[in-house]
């Protein structure tokens, strides 16, 4: 590469390279947080239950660990049959509202699933398949398995979520990726997520 | 530690009459003015730099809740293009070191703002992506900014994105990410020819061979672990070819091919043991650890001090494994040792013959004295 930037050292080459790399550093971190804003802004909103299950992450401060009704996928659900060779698949998940108001699976499959009215496709972060021979429902995260809270105000949070009044409101893009909107308690929204 | 063996070294030969004091001055001057060598400054503000970045990722994990969102990412911003503008200033004015210690705050506070941005927004999963990110925008700033420095936290990256590969998939063969610890490895050494981070290389080679034991972990093969100690002894013998591309890379590129490579055929021939622990075949396999040891010491046993220990290790380690585990009866391992030694001391016999023709030879100021 060395003939590409043959002096490199020569006085203004490193103002130019200062602002490609943070120019470079600053497009990335734009990207991340713009993309999660379209999806909160044009994405559809569905109600997710959560269910029992907390690490402590060292970059990134106090999470609560959310596990979903919907992480676990009944095997009877999949449609399209299970891939027989083990190994990296992505799941995707058909939700419809039920009478409680909580969406839950209607499908799955792990070829992609067309759009349907009144229902709303998820796809799953990718994930190991261990093929057809293993259990009941397959495990899967959709990226939405985190709330961060305050240092020191996990506790509580986790409390109700073991008690099982914790609900998220997630946005669901056209292309099947989540992002959470609110958290709830007890059907009151306890954090409200801004688009920035 | 080069330094200290010059230092004695020169002292022995003023002392002999060999050398002037005041040219054994100058030659010591001329090592510590070189860019490349030690500087207890350097290291200092590298070291300062490091605390820094972490201070900061800290600042980030502790989730300020006080301060709205769009300000802390605009604070975080700030920062990258506040480093990277000083650096360049710096560099511009000749600053290598601290503007190296602000490269470094750099690459750090990438890793810090995406972990920022993860943490307010409730980014979950795809630690994978964020660390080739963090790992591709490392090296951007390393060729770019031509930064030895930079190669280095480059090279701790690719090992942080392998452990977190190991950490979500364990042995499991997933996606694209098996190979990318050999990309990565290609990548940092390609910078450390650039950059001409020298000690940097190491962290590539380590990274290939942790990799490899991750590969064997996978499989527990024998076939792997042959696979190992017939290319590991392959590119060893490779690394002593004395044919023109080869030689020109490995000479530039000091001990570590040869060592690493050697490393790579010992972790093979190891591995066996573990696989065949009784009768011929462990026999088989102790005579071939044996012979390779033979083989290193004596094609690189001169020149390469890393080699001839590691040759020596082996050996040792070889000879006593033998004792311990005894072929078949006692007469049947002293025979064993009756073999290796009468071969071993043909072999010495042999190199001390070619070891006393090379220094009457007219070429005998040999030119291959480098060392890792």
């Amino acid at each position: 590469m060395s003939f590409v930037f043959a002096k490199p050292q020569a006085g203004r080459f490193y103002i130019v390279a200062a602002i490609l790399v943070a120019g470079l550093q600053t497009l990335i971190l734009g990207y991340i947080i713009q993309s999660r804003a379209s999806i909160l802004a044009s994405g559809t909103e569905v109600l997710l239950k959560t269910a029992p299950v907390d690490p402590r992450d060292f970059l990134r401060g106090d999470y609560v660990v959310l596990n979903y009704d919907i992480s676990s996928v009944p095997v009877s659900t999949v449609t399209g049959g299970i891939p027989a060779e083990a190994g990296e698949q992505t799941l995707w998940v058909r939700l419809k509202r039920q009478q409680d108001g909580f969406w839950g699976i209607v499908e799955s499959s792990f070829k992609e699933l067309p759009a349907a009215s009144d229902t709303v496709v998820l796809r799953s972060m990718p994930f190991y398949s261990y093929g057809p021979n293993n259990g009941e429902t397959i495990r899967v995260e959709y990226g939405i398995e985190r709330y961060y809270v305050p240092e020191g105000k996990g506790k509580p949070l986790e409390e109700a979520r073991n008690e099982g009044v914790v609900s998220i409101a997630a946005s669901v893009s056209s292309s099947g990726a989540a992002q959470i909107r609110s958290l709830v308690v007890d059907g009151k929204p306890a954090y409200e997520e801004p688009l920035y | 530690m080069y330094r200290g063996r010059l230092e004695r070294d020169l002292s022995l030969w003023v002392e002999k009459g060999l050398l002037e004091e005041k040219t054994a001055e100058t030659l010591l001057a001329e090592y510590d003015g070189r860019p490349a060598s030690f500087s207890l400054g350097r290291v200092l503000m590298g070291l300062a730099a490091i605390l820094l970045g972490a201070a900061l990722l800290l600042l980030v994990a502790s989730n300020w809740e006080y301060i709205p969102r769009l300000v802390r990412v605009g604070l975080m911003l700030a920062l990258i293009w506040t480093v990277h503008i000083g650096a360049a200033l710096l560099f511009m004015r000749g600053a290598l070191a601290t503007a190296n210690g602000l490269l470094i705050i750099g690459a750090l506070s990438f890793g810090g703002a995406i972990s920022l941005i993860g943490q307010m927004y409730h980014l979950s999963g795809d630690e994978q992506t964020v660390m080739y990110l963090w790992f591709a925008v490392a090296a951007v700033s390393a060729i770019l900014f031509r930064s030895a420095a930079v190669t280095v936290v480059a090279g701790f990256l690719s090992w942080a994105s392998f452990a977190v590969y190991i950490e979500n998939y364990d042995t499991r063969w997933f996606g694209f990410g098996p190979y990318a610890p050999l990309v990565m490895a290609a990548v940092v050494l390609g910078l450390v020819r650039f950059t001409g981070a020298d000690r940097a290389r190491h962290l590539a080679y380590l990274l290939v061979i942790g990799w490899l034991a991750w590969l064997y972990a996978l499989t527990e093969e024998i076939s792997v672990a042959i696979t190992f100690a017939v290319l590991g002894m392959v590119a060893f013998l490779l690394t002593a070819l004395p044919v023109r591309p080869i030689s020109t890379l490995v000479r530039t590129a000091g001990a570590a091919p040869a060592f690493y490579s050697f490393l790579v055929a010992i972790m093979g021939l190891f591995l066996l043991h573990t696989e065949m622990d009784e009768g011929g075949r462990m026999v088989v396999v102790g005579l071939l650890t044996l012979a390779a040891a033979v083989v290193a010491i004596v094609l690189h046993g001169r020149d390469n001090g890393a080699v001839r220990y590691l040759a020596y290790g082996a050996f040792a380690a070889e000879m006593l494994y033998l004792a311990s585990v005894t072929v078949g009866t006692i007469l049947g391992t002293s025979s064993l040792f009756l073999f290796s030694g009468l071969v071993v001391a043909a072999v010495a016999w042999v190199v001390i013959r070619l070891e006393r023709r090379f220094a009457a030879g007219p070429g005998s100021v040999e030119a291959g004295e480098e060392r890792a």
